[in-house]
């Protein structure tokens, strides 16, 4: 049973020695979305705005929830948003605006 | 069921992906702010692209044809890999570890997913799997078996755990009966999962 202390010391990623189930080899080829993300946090890491290990923390933040729910990818974006505004780099406004304009243009285009 | 042939058209376009216009804003905010390059993301697709296990695999082969190349990778991998010609870019240390008659090494991401990529490229998705990263490191032994792997129990485990500075490459035991192969015979023997440790080299 997961106690008090066990949320606290062991964090939902910490995952060394855990129990677990059997292994499936699973791998799939990375759709657009996801190698878009992959390349965009290489970005942001090799010009020093969001590191490595700021994106794990940003997605060790999110909870055990989100981290549930969330396709790896889909947490790295989030991760990414929120450790650019926490730094002050954009603000949520910015990014709200530049998201609204973003869906009116695809949906045009669609 | 088969649909109604005389159902409306269906013009509504898909929602937009809450998350893909959340990528694509954030590139578009960097680039506007003049913090990354238009061009950038795209060309690290290329780069990521570019990257794929047969890069590993011909360095394991050349580690086994030139001794003296060998030493130099297990002395200071990131060093030997720029020396071999791949872009180290990601700017992480690459530690090499040497599989002996005596040692067996495995390598894992208990946190996450760091993985030696300007080598191996991306992980697979089982890498990233909550039964790799827990049990790795509590029972080698056994999961090395659900890859088809038995280590003899007079060969010791090691694991290795890699984080977001430091990654792990493992160079596999040339097998037996292979003297008369050349260089790129010998790379076409040796698969990604040869270099993470949870399967060894075979003949085909």
């Amino acid at each position: 049973m997961t106690t008090k202390r066990d949320l606290v010391v062991q964090p939902a990623h910490d995952l060394g020695g855990l129990p677990a189930g059997p292994l499936v080899r699973s791998d799939h080829e990375l759709t657009p979305f996801e190698k878009n993300c992959h390349a965009l946090l290489n970005v942001l890491s090799r010009h020093k705005l969001v590191n490595t290990e700021e994106k794990r923390r940003g997605v060790e933040d999110l909870g055990a929830q989100i981290i549930g729910e969330l396709t790896y990818y889909e947490r790295w974006a989030v991760s990414a948003s929120k450790v650019l505004n926490e730094k002050g780099v954009i603000t949520s406004a910015e990014l709200g605006a530049k998201m609204n304009e973003i869906r009116t243009r695809l949906r045009e285009a669609a | 069921m088969t649909a109604d042939p005389h159902a409306p058209i269906e013009t509504a376009a898909a929602e937009p992906d809450y998350f893909d216009v959340l990528q694509q804003a954030i590139r578009e905010l960097l680039v506007e702010k003049g913090l990354i390059e238009a061009d950038e993301v795209r060309a690290m697709i290329e780069t990521l692209d570019a990257h794929q296990p047969a890069l590993g695999s011909a360095l394991v082969a050349r580690a086994w044809t030139d001794e003296a190349f060998k030493e130099r990778l297990l002395a200071d991998g990131t060093a030997a890999i720029e020396e071999f010609g791949i872009e180290n870019y990601d700017g992480t240390k690459l530690i090499v570890l040497e599989q002996t008659p005596e040692e067996h090494n495995l390598v894992v991401c208990t946190l996450c997913s760091c993985y030696p990529r300007p080598v191996l490229g991306l992980p697979p998705d089982w890498y990233k799997s909550r039964p790799y990263r827990a049990r790795a490191v509590r029972e080698p032994r056994v999961l090395l078996k659900e890859f088809g792997t038995d280590v003899p129990e007079d060969v010791t485990i090691r694991v290795h755990d890699s984080n977001a500075n430091m990654r792990y490459l493992v160079l596999p035991m040339r097998p037996a009966g292979t003297d008369g192969m050349t260089e790129r015979e010998l790379a076409g023997l040796v698969t990604r999962d040869t270099m993470i440790g949870v399967t060894t080299p075979r003949l085909p």
